[in-house]
């Protein structure tokens, strides 16, 4: 969030306002406690409302069988609860898509922090009111203040009691009005008295506890400055959108330093809290990460991740950063940000820690300058004892079982060389089993093997031997020096493995990345880039992953590792939401947690790509959660890159069939209107001077008229083969086929118009039959034919062959025409192309040539020219049709 | 019945055909009856049964296989159906339902007439076909034998069931599948292969000229047709 410039409004207020439009408004009832009246107090409010006209209805209001609330009920409408069965019990609960479907003015949803029960889309109602309000539906709800998520500590802090079911702070101040149901402590104990406070059975023994007037009145406090919090950001949001300057903290950054552990979401509260009062200023948790540590156990990760959600839920933002030294990470991070106030944790060290380290906080205290530090000295739980990592118990037994086996052959090393030389220097022997442990085993194993070969050296080769007593002075010497020389050693060659352990395990985290963007980028095609995504996201889980785009309306799964999995209906209907909210859903979140997959959206720049679904698994290490995120964020890039080049590959063919619509529209211009012309003009002439004609030149006319009918005819059944030819509607019904029944039906078929022209027959007795379709071929073989009777003379001879070679059945067409010269011959078989002198009568549009080879082609033959063939004049047409493999020659 | 005219049913809903045919029958001896719609034909066949319906498969009420069908349960004369150059599947559904034959649009009126001929010849109460002369070949079907030029001409059983079923059909169109089922059960109905070999030796054998054929005439896509004209029945 940027600061307001002076007098212009701040671009996120203004984005924040118009995302409020279209959307319900949303009012809450807040009071400080059970029992104040909010419910009551909203019942009332929308039956005025009702009164005046607005079209309420009661999603769901809990009375407590109380009348006098329950009366209220009785005017409106109340939609029915959805029956959910859960262990043997059916509860019922709001139905959400009841009221989605209903859409009222104002719809009544009671107790915003309701969990939903286990099989409900969301696990939270305040998620429900979202949904609605999201569509445009008013909603009115209830709240008492502890729910609310910040305040959980100070609730705590006050009544004893720590609030299980929280709405998120953004779910509060999202409300456009908040309304404060207020009674005095007094009235309210009155009103426990006299049983007009529901509680639920197990709250009553905590009853007496929680409402001891001085409990009430901090909570009512709280809520006070809860609402009027609120009510100043509203001011706040109001003076922002219209940039007028206000009293707000220009300049203020808050970095909340967080460790693995269940401290850390408290101090993430702590974080809000600091934001809130410093009017909203930006805050980032930061978690410091060292490489040379082992990582923290399950529990304190999950802690840890716990709070990172927390942190987003609050609004604040979260970073991770790597270094040795806490202190100096965190200093460089708030010199580089110009954080001004650092929120910290009171340090857990151990106390021998503290006493040869400084404590966090003293250093922070030095060397931070300009920034404050607060100091937060309320833990969350009690702590979690941590247990060794359970993982790494078999590796850490292993270096220990290995450094003794060193010292081993260290000793009997030594103890050889003490045979041969009597001076030897035998501690540097021990030295190299140090050495050894440390780069093989790490930290702990030659800190063990340093003790051991310390001892090993004092008890067998320092005199007196076999004994722990040394004997001489310079030995004592000697063997402190060792003792610290082989401690050294020790911890250095331990860390620096660990170290490189660390950093190689990096490593090949980015390898993997960059393997993996680069694998994404290598597609261009959005199923190939699905796949790919697929694979990754599986490799880096170690579980199945799936990826699904949009397909019309809803999405699909397009690809799946290892295999394309079968979603159930939850697990769509999880996708779904995914899809259209852009928000995760599934496992291990809180809408529809059901199901058996975790879904996310994969964003890209522009917009949403797809879903990218992971099968959830109990246990996730954070460094694989982070890859997963960066996966995902690649491959929505990738998805949108294929998603252009295909829109782009669709713009040039759209480009190039608009060249060829141009010119099929001149060719049905000029070649449909000829033939017209002559039935209009030769009809014409017959009816105007039927009388002073005489019977050859009628008969002329009319055999004009039927012949252009004929070629118009024609000409129409050459544009119906091209469209079928360009679009996909070529429905090829292929049959055997004897190729010279097909030649001697096209040859019939073109008979009329040969003129003086002759057709001579060259075939085979025995010819092998072909797969073909024989309405296909013959429309071919009668195109080819009247190209060859256009461009030839009158009184020549067009021979038709047909013989076989080895894989194909050929056919040949040859005619005595002009011929087609060179320059031409590679483009005959273009869509309109015509010979320059096109003179005579009956020459198709272009087209015939063209439709042939879309024909053969379709077929899986061959098409091509030769010419010229025969004394320079002449050409021959080929087509190469395949001998199918199972084709069967049945002989007489 | 000399001197009565043939009445024929021509059902289309296009007025311009019509006008055309109307004439055309006429002047070719015939009565011509127009109707324009399916169930209209029905009807019209139902009370006052013509001697030959022509019928478009485009019609705008009901589908024009739909009124073959049902025509066809009461209505046994020929019926010749007008289709489009492209659309093989519904000449060949329309056969096989019962339809005589048919002629593709835009036709013109000699090649209807002649198939109008043909099929309404099929349907003459009296003359039964016995024996066929064409040119110098002579098929006499009761005697089962095939002579050119006075010498015999050696056909296998299969290759003159063929040629008799094809003659009998006396110049109508027989569908692959009407051809094969008939020859060799419909376990076989799709096997156009055999068929073709069988043609194609049929015509090796018979024609005057096989590699261009004048007695068996093969409709692309369809079937196959006996010789449609000039043909000489004793």
């Amino acid at each position: 969030m940027n600061p307001a410039e002076p007098r212009r409004p701040d671009p996120d207020a203004l984005l924040a306002e118009a995302a409020k439009a279209g959307r319900g408004r949303l009012k809450v009832f807040l009071g400080m406690a059970p029992g104040v009246g909010k419910t009551y107090e909203m019942l009332a409010q929308a039956a005025r409302r009702k009164a005046e006209g607005v079209d309420v209805v009661v999603g769901v209001v809990e009375t407590h069988g109380r009348r006098e609330t329950e009366a209220l009920t009785r005017d409106l409408e109340i939609l029915a609860r959805k029956p959910i069965e859960h262990r043997d019990r059916t509860l019922m609960e709001f139905d959400l898509d009841a009221a989605l479907a209903r859409r009222p003015g104002l719809l009544l949803v009671d107790e915003y922090a309701h969990s939903n029960a286990p099989g409900s889309r969301h696990t939270k109602r305040w998620q429900d009111v979202e949904e609605l309000l999201a569509a445009g539906i008013n909603i009115w709800t209830t709240l008492n203040v502890q729910h609310v998520e910040s305040l959980v500590d100070v609730v705590w802090k006050i009544t004893g009691v720590r609030q299980r079911e929280t709405v998120p702070d953004s779910a509060f101040s999202r409300a456009d009005d908040i309304e404060l149901v207020d009674i005095t402590p007094d009235e309210l104990r009155q009103r426990l008295a006299e049983g007009k406070v529901y509680l639920p059975d197990t709250a009553r023994l905590a009853a007496t506890n929680f409402f001891k007037p001085e409990n009430l009145t901090a909570l009512r406090e709280l809520a006070l400055r809860r609402m009027a919090l609120t009510v100043d950001d509203q001011l706040v949001a109001a003076m922002r959108q219209k940039g007028v300057e206000g009293p707000w903290a220009a300049g203020e950054r808050i970095v909340v330093l967080v460790a693995p552990g269940p401290e850390a979401d408290a101090l993430v509260r702590a974080g809000k809290r600091l934001s809130d009062m410093m009017m909203d200023a930006p805050w980032t948790v930061a978690y410091i990460e060292r490489p040379n540590k082992p990582s923290p156990d399950a529990a304190r990760a999950a802690a840890l991740g716990a709070a990172f959600k927390l942190a987003d839920q609050l609004g604040g933002t979260t970073v991770v950063l790597t270094g040795d030294d806490i202190v100096r990470a965190l200093l460089e991070y708030v010199k580089r940000n110009n954080v001004t106030q650092v929120v910290v944790g009171r340090s857990r060290r151990s106390r021998w820690r503290t006493l040869f380290g400084r404590s966090l906080v003293a250093a922070l205290l030095e060397g931070a300058s300009g920034a404050a530090v607060h100091v937060i000295t309320e833990g969350g739980q009690p702590q979690i004892p941590a247990p060794r990592p359970r993982t790494s118990r078999a590796a850490f037994w292993r270096g220990e079982i290995a450094s003794i086996g060193f010292v081993g052959i260290a000793g009997l090393i030594a103890a050889a060389v003490d045979q041969l030389h009597q001076d030897a220097n035998l501690a540097m022997i021990f030295l190299v089993s140090v050495l050894a442990s440390g780069l093989a085993y790490g930290f702990w194993p030659a800190v063990t093997a340093a003790a051991l070969s310390a001892l090993a050296y004092n008890f067998f080769f320092l005199e007196p031997r076999l004994s722990f007593v040394i004997g001489h002075a310079t030995d004592v010497l000697t063997f402190v020096v060792f003792f610290i020389v082989a401690m050294a050693t020790g911890w250095l060659t331990g860390r620096v493995r660990d170290q490189a352990v660390a950093t190689s395990r990096r490593a090949t985290a980015i390898t993997a990345l960059l393997a993996a963007s680069r694998r994404l980028s290598g597609s261009a095609e959005r199923g190939d880039t699905a796949r790919a995504l697929a694979e990754q996201l599986a490799a880096a889980t170690g579980g199945q992953a799936v990826v699904l785009l949009p397909k019309g309306e809803d999405i699909a799964a397009v690809a799946g590792s290892p295999n394309l999995p079968a979603l159930g209906p939850g697990d769509l209907a999880a996708a779904r939401w995914t899809w259209t909210h852009g928000e995760a859903a599934g496992a291990d979140t809180g809408t529809l947690p059901n199901a058996a997959w975790t879904f996310r959206p994969l964003q890209g720049a522009r917009k949403r790509s797809g879903v990218a679904g992971v099968e959830a698994k109990a246990m996730r290490e954070e460094e694989s959660e982070r890859f997963v995120l960066a996966l995902l964020e690649q491959g929505a890039v990738a998805l949108e890159r294929a998603e252009l080049a295909a829109d782009a590959a669709d713009a040039e063919a759209l480009r190039r069939s608009d060249k060829l619509r141009s010119a099929l529209l001149n060719s049905v211009s000029h070649d449909l209107r000829t033939p017209l012309s002559t039935v209009l003009g030769s009809a014409t002439t017959l009816l105007e001077y039927r009388d002073s004609l005489d019977e050859a030149a009628k008969a002329d006319l009319l055999t004009s008229i039927r012949e252009e009918a004929e070629r118009l005819n024609r000409y129409v059944g050459n544009l119906l083969d091209m469209t079928r030819l360009e679009g996909e509607g070529l429905d090829i019904r292929n049959d055997w086929v004897d190729v010279r029944d097909v030649l001697g039906a096209a040859a019939d078929r073109v008979s009329r118009r040969l003129g003086g022209r002759k057709i001579s027959r060259d075939f085979p007795s025995d010819l092998a039959f072909v797969k073909a379709d024989t309405t296909l071929l013959e429309q071919a073989l009668v195109n080819i034919l009247e190209n060859a009777v256009a461009y030839s003379p009158d009184s020549s001879t067009i021979e038709l062959a047909a013989y076989e070679d080895r894989n194909n059945v050929v056919i040949s067409i040859e005619d005595e025409g002009r011929g087609i010269p060179t320059s031409e011959l590679e483009r005959v078989f273009e869509k309109f192309r015509r010979m320059e002198e096109s003179t005579d009568r009956g020459k198709g549009a272009g087209l015939g040539l063209a439709i042939s080879k879309g024909f053969v082609e379709a077929m899986g033959g061959r098409i091509a020219a030769a010419s010229p063939i025969h004394e320079g004049r002449g050409t021959r047409i080929l087509i190469s049709l395949p001998k199918d493999a199972s084709a069967q020659r049945l002989s007489a | 019945m000399s001197g009565h005219k043939q009445r024929i049913l021509v059902v289309d809903d296009e007025p311009q055909i019509h006008r055309f045919l109307d004439r055309a029958l006429e002047a070719a001896g015939f009565e011509p009856v127009r109707v324009e719609t399916g169930r209209g034909a029905l009807s019209e066949i139902a009370h006052r049964p013509p001697d030959a319906v022509v019928l478009d498969l485009g019609l705008p009420d009901m589908d024009g296989q739909d009124v073959l069908r049902d025509l066809r349960v009461f209505y046994a004369g020929p019926v010749i159906i007008l289709s489009a150059r492209d659309r093989e599947l519904e000449k060949i559904e329309a056969l096989d339902a019962g339809a005589d034959d048919y002629v593709e649009k835009p036709f013109g009126v000699g090649e209807l007439l002649a198939r109008l001929r043909v099929a309404l010849r099929r349907h003459r109460p009296s003359k039964q076909i016995e024996v066929i002369h064409v040119g110098d070949l002579v098929i006499d079907l009761p005697r089962r034998m095939v002579t050119r030029s006075g010498e015999m001409v050696r056909l296998s059983p299969k290759e003159y069931d063929l040629l008799a079923r094809l003659v009998e059909a006396d110049g109508r169109v027989l569908t692959h599948k009407d051809l094969l089922v008939s020859l060799w059960g419909p376990a076989h109905a799709e096997d156009t292969q055999y068929l073709r070999v069988f043609i194609g030796q049929l015509r090796q054998k018979i024609e005057p000229d096989p590699s261009a054929p004048r007695l068996i005439l093969t409709q692309p896509g369809v079937g196959y047709r006996f010789l449609p004209e000039d043909m000489i029945a004793t």
